[in-house]
């Protein structure tokens, strides 16, 4: 099918087969790689992006369920030079060792912050209770999504 | 915490810029020019004969572009894989190997098994393709238990048992005559759950082949790309080694699991070479829990004895070990010198004898798996103190304490073949007795009591090996690898630094660790030392990341290769100076004599424009070592565990844990805190959820994360950790290892716990509701 | 995984035995039923669409009769193959007893699973197989009841009937 969608701020028109999912879609046809693959039961969370501002896991989405929206990967959320606040905090914190859930953590984690009116640590363990870590025992990613939640003053994204 | 950038601080870590912005390169990330994509069949039983396989389905499917056997890679010559250690029962025999192609050729052994490749265009011309392809099977009974598997119908054909070896260490008659003397005996029949390593990164290879030159590149999710190159070139032969170059670009996690030499990447590798295009293969989550290599498995009954005093006279350890179908890449020596050897855990037992059954079963083989043997030595040692503390109603940590090695016992020699080299254990259980204020305990116990909980504190003393050392012994051993590590320090002309090393980085940091240590060593800036790692192709050889020995072994032999340039600068600086090199000191960075001085940088750029330079030295500044360890490192530790059960339902909430380790020097604290943070979630996770289980039929149950129960962040409590330190004595940065020793202490502290507020019940792993549940007597 | 279960069904014994036997009341009663012949052999071969959990495949059915004791009881010996998705074994020992015009059917089934379907879908697999039974006898029940099944919501005097008398599942 037909299909327009923002990514990152780019707009684009493509020709996608109707079961293409939403992370093959942004892995494989526009390369961003930033967004992983953990899983086949949507239970990691390592894909997960924003869609219309809101946290979605996009292995468990369609391409074309995606249609018309505007979808915001690890990759549009800050630079190298100018990281978003929830990477700083992450990095500040330990809160990665191997990365590579850590796109999906911190996708996750600043839809936690920016919809809620403030997490305490138990908030934050179970708000990213959808994504799995098995490196660093979560301690310091709850620790640093309590600091992102502090960088970002209470603003979303 | 020291400020700056060298030894001690906790330097940020420079590989994250990069995994916080995408821009990580792991294998799934990489596509190589005409790149296609590979499917594997897999054995939907656990044991059965290969019929015919009727592809033809499937290669007329359009996309499809080969379908390959076992029988198409037995026929093209290619190898068994092999197991790099070679273990011997008591009587002195071999260990049984039983071949493992890397297709499976006549037979399939458990439920995952791969029996052959379908190659397509796209991934879905080949998984279209791979369900086209039918398969015969006859199947034949599988053994799936390990406890009556050595009495079953054996299941490799032309074997004569399903036991891989009996192997036994220690004075068995002098351990035996000591618990026959000894005034209590403790007992107990103890597992240890089968677990599934669940790196979140899932293995990956791309195999690339030019015919124009015959190289081979072997792209893949490996912790040791060099061993990788070496057993697919001398064992399976798929190239030849200088033909062949292993890449391990960013991977995501291993805990052991990426250690070992696959099916997958071995066939992805030789299919390329057939098909004269590059092949990609990536694991669906499923495969990576039917077909990595498991960790644990053990059944164990154990005895100890204690004198009048408490004194601990004799410990008694008979395991069966659940090896799998195969003998995976390490997978003999995990359950026997990785185990056996630690039973003496921080006591002076004075008699010790472990004797291990391991046995074939129709599952996924079992190798290393975070800990590696030392989690399931821990438990058992752990799990018969505490039980002995509760018999005699003595005090755990008491009980403990009396019974330590001291300071000054060190060099000490255990009964089971190893020399502690120093360690302060009543320190770090005094220090983390404070953190857990135990003292606070009973009033605690009240309080939950009051709530209708059910209180408990359990303790673990552990020790562990790191840095398996040194090579003759290893090897004498029946090791098929030496295990020193490679390194080599590049100054280059603009006095910036080039370091590779054969160590691999797969969450660990050594990018930012490394370049701490060379960057202090050297007294060159932090930001211009680059640590490359992970490419058979850049730097000479390497053993890779495993058993917590990349700092002490890898950062060992960076010190080495530092030494050299030191001597070297000096002898440049000497020239430059006009003195002897014995006249030439080295300090921050700086060679200096009298009041004349030089920097590295300055020294470097003499090097390698050498236009007044010592007549018989060559140009450059550069230099590479081997470091063999002389001995094994022996991090140690307290942890201790609290935790609350619901009467009602069974439920076990973690609620504190504390660790206190030593591991010895630590470069860099931050590090090392994240790396005990991740063991023992790890180590919870084995206490409290996770199981790998079968059915009768071979079955994998849990094959899913439906099923499979992986720790989350709200199943967790925040962890108190902290350290006491006494330095390695043999090696030159006085470090022992971190990343293991969460997942070491924390089960059995965990299980001790739960134990104590099941008043003693032997609660086994994982204790899960329904199982405390039943303890307390549900139905 | 064992399962029985005990449905009444508004027919006469000797109906319902016939019914049992013919292939396409057969089809038209298994949900997702592509294709049911009878073998010369006597047994019949399926081609069943069916899901379990996340698993949903095509699914060959081999369906062996024996003790066949007409009009009372046999035994079904199934063998199902899903390809990728793996396969399943089992049997059920059938019974009909005579309740004047209506007939008392009683099953006891035993399978085991294996591959996928084992993997990802063992959890679920007893509520699937109690499902099917349960849409199967459902559909047999409107069948014997001389009216067609029908796909959409029917009126609730035919769900009460065919609601199962008694269902256990032991795994």
């Amino acid at each position: 099918m037909n299909m327009t969608i923002t990514v990152n701020g780019a707009s684009h028109q493509l020709d996608v087969p109707d079961n293409e999912l939403l992370v093959d879609l942004l892995r494989e046809r526009l390369r961003l790689t930033g967004t992983h693959v953990g899983c086949d039961t949507s239970q990691c969370g390592a894909c997960t992006v924003h869609l219309d501002g809101r946290a979605v896991k996009s292995c468990s989405l369609f391409a074309a369920q995606a249609d018309g929206g505007s979808v915001t990967t690890i990759e549009g959320i800050g630079t190298p030079g100018d990281l978003h606040p929830m990477q700083r905090a992450f990095r500040e914190c330990h809160g990665l060792q191997c990365g590579f859930c850590t796109p999906g953590m911190i996708m996750r984690a600043i839809d936690l912050v920016a919809r809620s009116d403030g997490l305490d640590g138990g908030a934050v363990r179970d708000g990213l209770e959808g994504n799995l870590c098995r490196c660093t025992g979560y301690h310091n990613i709850v620790h640093a999504v309590l600091k992102g939640q502090e960088l970002m003053g209470g603003n979303d994204e | 915490m020291s400020e700056g950038t060298g030894i001690g601080a906790s330097v940020k870590r420079r590989e994250d810029v990069r995994f916080l912005t995408g821009s990580g390169t792991y294998t799934d990330d990489l596509n190589q020019p005409g790149q296609t994509y590979g499917v594997f069949l897999r054995s939907p039983h656990a044991r059965a004969r290969i019929g015919a396989i009727d592809a033809s389905e499937a290669l007329a499917l359009d996309g499809v572009l080969a379908v390959y056997t076992g029988q198409d890679s037995a026929a093209d010559g290619l190898g068994d894989l092999p197991c790099g250690w070679l273990v011997k029962s008591k009587d002195g025999s071999d260990m049984v190997s039983a071949p493992r192609p890397p297709l499976a050729v006549t037979q399939v052994n458990y439920v995952g098994e791969p029996y052959g490749l379908v190659v397509g265009e796209t991934l879905a011309a080949a998984q279209q393709g791979a369900e086209l392809v039918m398969t015969d099977f006859t199947e034949l009974n599988p053994v799936v238990d390990p406890a009556s598997a050595a009495d079953s119908e054996t299941i490799h054909e032309g074997l004569d048992s399903n036991v891989v070896y009996d192997w036994g260490l220690g004075d068995e008659e002098a351990t035996d005559a000591a618990l026959a003397g000894a005034a209590h005996v403790t007992q107990l029949d103890l597992s240890n759950n089968r677990l599934i390593p669940n790196a979140i990164e899932p293995r990956a290879a791309i195999g690339v082949y030019e015919a124009a030159s015959g190289d081979y590149t072997l792209y893949a999710t490996t912790q040791n790309p060099h061993l990788e190159r070496l057993v697919l070139a001398a064992f399976v032969q798929v190239a030849p080694e200088h033909k062949l170059r292993v890449v391990a670009p960013d991977v995501g996690g291993g805990f052991g699991s990426k250690i070992f030499i696959y099916p997958e990447e071995t066939i992805v590798l030789w299919a390329a070479g057939k098909l004269g295009r590059p092949i990609k293969w990536t694991a669906h989550r499923y495969e990576s829990f039917l077909a990595d290599a498991h960790g644990r498995d053990h059944i164990t009954h154990a005895q100890l004895g204690l004198d009048r005093d408490g004194r601990f006279v004799a410990l008694k350890v008979s395991t069966t070990a659940n090896i799998g179908a195969y003998l995976s890449t390490f997978g003999s020596s995990v359950p026997t010198f990785l185990y056996g050897t630690l039973l003496a855990g921080q006591y002076k037992t004075p008699n010790i004898y472990v004797e291990t059954l391991g046995v074939y079963t129709n599952t996924c083989p079992v190798d290393a798996y975070r800990g590696a043997g030392r989690p399931e030595a821990t438990f058992v040692v752990e799990r018969m103190v505490e039980t002995a503390a509760r018999e005699l109603g003595r005090d755990p940590a008491e009980l403990r304490r009396l019974n330590m090695i001291q300071p000054e016992d060190f060099p000490y020699e255990t009964p089971v073949a190893l020399v502690y080299d120093t360690g302060d254990y009543e320190a770090s259980l005094d220090k983390a007795l404070e953190l857990a204020d135990y003292g606070g305990f009973e009033a605690r116990r009240r309080e939950s009591a009051a709530a209708g909980k059910r209180r408990g504190v359990g303790f673990a003393c552990y020790i562990e090996a790191c840095g398996i050392a040194p090579s003759q012994l290893a090897i004498s051993l029946g090791a098929g690898v030496g295990l020193y590590e490679s390194g080599e320090i590049r100054i280059n002309p603009t006095g910036s630094v080039s370091v590779f090393t054969g160590a691999h980085s797969h969450g660990q940091g050594h990018e930012t660790t490394f370049a701490q240590v060379v960057s202090d060593k050297l007294g060159i800036p932090f930001d211009d030392i680059e640590i490359v790692h992970g490419d058979s192709g850049r730097m000479e050889f390497g053993l890779g990341t495993y058993g917590s020995r990349s700092l002490a072994v890898g950062g060992s032999a960076l010190i080495v290769a530092a030494d050299k340039i030191i001597a070297k600068g000096k002898k440049i600086a000497a020239h430059m100076m006009e003195t002897t090199d014995d006249n030439v000191d080295f300090e921050d960075g700086t060679f200096s004599s009298g009041n004349q001085q030089a920097t590295i940088q300055e020294v470097a750029f003499a090097s390698y424009v050498p236009a007044d330079y010592p007549e018989d030295l060559e140009p450059g500044l550069s230099e590479k070592a081997f470091y063999d360890p002389k001995n094994f490192t022996y991090p140690a530790g307290t942890h201790i565990a609290e935790v609350e059960v619901d009467e009602e339902t069974g439920e076990v909430d973690l609620v504190s844990f504390v660790a206190v380790d030593d591991f010895g020097e630590i470069i860099n604290p931050m590090i090392v805190d994240g790396q005990v943070h991740g063991g023992l979630a790890q180590g919870a996770g084995q206490a409290l959820m996770e199981h790998g289980r079968y059915d009768d039929y071979g079955q994998l149950q849990t094959g899913s994360y439906m099923d499979y129960c992986m720790p989350r962040a709200d199943d967790l409590p925040d962890f108190v950790v902290d350290t006491t330190v006494t330095a390695c004595t043999h090696n030159p940065l006085g470090v022992k290892g971190c990343g293991e020793a969460g997942a070491i202490g924390s089960p059995a502290a965990i299980i001790n716990a739960i134990s104590d507020a099941l008043d003693g019940h032997n609660i086994a792993m994982p204790a899960t509701s329904e199982q405390v549940w039943r303890a307390l007597g549900g139905k | 995984m064992d399962q029985s279960g005990e449905y009444r069904i508004p027919a006469e014994r000797a109906d319902v035995w016939r019914a049992l036997n013919d292939p396409d009341t057969l089809k038209r009663c298994i949900d997702g039923c592509q294709s049911m012949e009878r073998r010369p052999d006597g047994g019949f071969a399926a081609v069943v669409k069916a899901r379990v959990g996340p698993v949903r495949a095509v699914f060959n059915a081999a369906l062996d009769l024996a003790d066949i004791n007409p009009p009372e009881s046999y035994t079904i010996n199934v063998a199902v193959k899903g390809g990728p998705a793996g396969f399943a074994r089992g049997s059920a020992a059938v019974t009909l007893a005579a309740q004047g015009e209506e007939t008392m059917l009683r099953y006891a089934a035993s399978a085991n699973i294996g591959g996928k379907l084992a993997q990802i879908g063992s959890r679920l697999i007893d509520g699937a197989a109690r499902k099917m039974a349960d849409d199967f006898f459902k559909a047999f029940h409107a069948e014997m009841s001389g009216r067609t099944p029908n796909p959409a919501p029917r009126p609730q005097d035919d769900g009460r009937a065919a609601v199962p008398i008694n269902i256990q599942v032991n795994t």
